[in-house]
């Protein structure tokens, strides 16, 4: 499967830019050759040679190229790239774990219809995922605040609900896919013969379902990446936030900034002066649809391969 | 036009139970920490409280007038657009496909975002404003959430219709249709496109649920008073009734379009056999 993917010109695109886009965000400081701290550091005013201000953050991107700076004026450039690697990864394994609990709680029972899993499913039609994840990461943070959490224990409750959000949708998608298999004829007769039903799970179903697997990790992938972003406009942000004192004395500005680094929580830390930093949201955004854009590709790829396999 | 009650009643009945399982999960899990002073059919928003009744059915109101003047427009517009397209020359429709396959995977967060900047943009440049971009006094606007609420839904019924409209032209009843003389034109107007748009009802589930998601995120952006953004702000019980008031008359559209297209769907058997 895995040759037959290699051929598919989109899908290895796809595969090499986000590679190349990881590679990148773990070496970054040895590969542009810059001090990791100096860059991430707070640049609150510019001073021209005799030491006078000349401008004060956020800078846009033609003051300071290649992408200007945040509110608080840290180089958006160096943010993004050292964001890469935390979103991506977070999505991958939000994805990753979705699929392995779904198939894993499909197969435990592959005959039954899941009819409350169904009853969450039709109710989800409704009610959009954003809304959903918000529901419940609010009630976490407001815990979180009363009773002290560690950051670890944070992050794992925050993937863990959205990992179980994506859930039940898949189940009933698998567990319609397992019944088909389940009733080729291949499969009734080694059952026939007196197999293991670990045995027919593992040496039948899986392999089947294995290019099917694929899409569908990809394309969780593409959707955790979206519901991350919503969630970073809803300034919740993975690994919690820290509130950070802007202004002067008497007029003390609070400002959220979220302790992991990644793309939504640039988003959701200045959102709501879109109107004065456009570049500030427009840069992360625009990383995380260029980033959609070759997952997209992957998914294309795949689907061809599917296609020819079926001819 | 069928619709069956009882089979009504059971996805009813799964819609109410998958939502009061919803409202209750979180409390569930992480407790109960609504504040002290926040009564149950209260929300607040920037600090001030205000009542969900009757002010639940105006934002409906509101909500759903954007909603279903956006797919409005996004089924038109996708319609004419193929129309446009199936006239132009091979090699530019696969340009056109590969544009659509880039411009879909585009979040629907960056669409509204880029929108709405590039709309104070023309207007800091020129001096023209386009449309309102955000509400202001309760003064609601319309112009430019619908039509950016439109965008994504155009760009996929596009593409649907004009993988559709490839599948439809190979048929043998449009061979006959060339082979007696008739226009291009005429037969895309005629046949082709009716046919087209039963098979376009069967994506109506997609495109709903696809909609009402970039709704939530319209209505937060734009900060208009829609019913997405109460969803949002309450909790518990009147979380509950809100979600209700949206997935009742949906899930009635739901069910007349499903036993619609299963009808149709057994038509074409008929036929076959």
């Amino acid at each position: 499967m895995i040759i037959k993917l290699m051929k598919q010109p989109q899908f290895v695109i796809g595969m090499l830019f986000i590679a190349c886009l990881l590679i990148f965000s773990f070496y970054w400081p040895s590969l542009l050759d810059v001090n990791k701290k100096e860059s991430l550091k707070l640049l609150d005013f510019l001073y021209d040679k005799d030491g006078k201000v000349i401008g004060a953050a956020p800078f846009p991107p033609s003051e300071i190229p290649p992408f200007g700076t945040d509110l608080a004026g840290k180089q958006l450039f160096y943010q993004v790239i050292d964001g890469a690697k935390y979103t991506i990864i977070i999505a991958i394994v939000i994805a990753f774990f979705r699929i392995l609990f779904s198939v894993g709680i499909t197969l435990l029972n592959p005959k039954s219809n899941f009819s409350y899993l169904n009853d969450i499913v039709q109710a989800t039609l409704y009610i959009p995922t954003a809304i959903l994840a918000y529901l419940f990461m609010n009630a976490l943070l407001v815990k979180s605040e009363l009773d002290s959490m560690s950051f670890s224990k944070l992050i794992v409750l925050q993937a863990l609900i959205l990992i179980g959000i994506g859930v039940p949708p898949l189940i009933s998608t698998f567990s319609r896919e397992i019944k088909t298999i389940l009733n080729r004829d291949y499969i009734i007769n080694t059952f026939a013969l007196g197999s293991k039903k670990s045995y027919v799970y593992f040496k039948h179903v899986l392999p089947e379902l294995s290019t099917k697997l694929f899409l569908l990790f990809a394309q969780q992938v593409i959707q955790s990446l979206i519901l991350l972003a919503h969630l970073g406009v809803l300034t919740i942000f993975i690994g919690g936030s820290r509130t950070l004192m802007l202004g002067d004395f008497l007029d003390p500005m609070p400002y959220n900034i979220p302790l992991a680094g990644e793309w939504a929580g640039i988003i959701g830390m200045s959102f709501s002066k879109l109107q004065a930093a456009p570049w500030v949201i427009l840069t992360p955004l625009s990383f995380f649809a260029i980033t959609i854009f070759a997952l997209n590709l992957m998914v294309q790829g795949i689907q061809n391969c599917l296609e020819t396999n079926k001819t | 036009m069928n619709f069956s009650f009882h089979s009504y009643l059971k996805r009813l009945r799964s819609t109410v139970i998958g939502i009061l399982i919803i409202s209750v999960l979180p409390a569930l899990f992480f407790g109960i920490n609504t504040k002290l002073e926040q009564k149950v059919w209260q929300y607040s928003i920037n600090g001030i409280m205000y009542d969900v009744f009757p002010d639940v059915f105006d934002r409906y109101m509101y909500s759903m007038t954007i909603f279903f003047s956006a797919l409005l427009t996004g089924l038109l517009a996708a319609l004419v657009l193929t129309f446009i397209t199936t006239l132009l020359p091979k090699f530019l429709q696969r340009v056109i496909y590969g544009v659509l396959t880039l411009l879909e995977s585009l979040p629907d967060l960056f669409i509204v975002v880029v929108l709405q900047v590039s709309v104070i943009y023309i207007y800091k440049a020129t001096g023209i404003l386009v449309a309102n971009v955000s509400n202001v006094y309760n003064n609601p606007i319309y112009l430019l959430p619908i039509l950016t609420l439109a965008v994504l839904p155009t760009i996929q019924l596009f593409k649907i219709t004009l993988l559709l409209m490839k599948e439809e032209q190979h048929k043998p009843y449009v061979t006959v249709a060339r082979a007696m003389g008739l226009g291009r034109l005429y037969i895309t107007l005629k046949h082709v496109f009716r046919n087209i748009l039963t098979s376009l009802f069967q994506y109506y589930k997609t495109i709903f649920v696809f909609m009402l998601s970039n709704l939530f995120i319209v209505e937060y952006v734009f900060n208009l008073n829609g019913v997405m953004f109460l969803l949002l702000n309450t909790q518990g019980a009147a979380f509950l009734v809100t979600a209700l008031i949206i997935a009742l008359p949906f899930s009635v559209l739901f069910e007349i379009a499903e036993n619609n297209t299963a009808s149709v769907d057994e038509r074409k058997e008929e036929d076959a056999a």
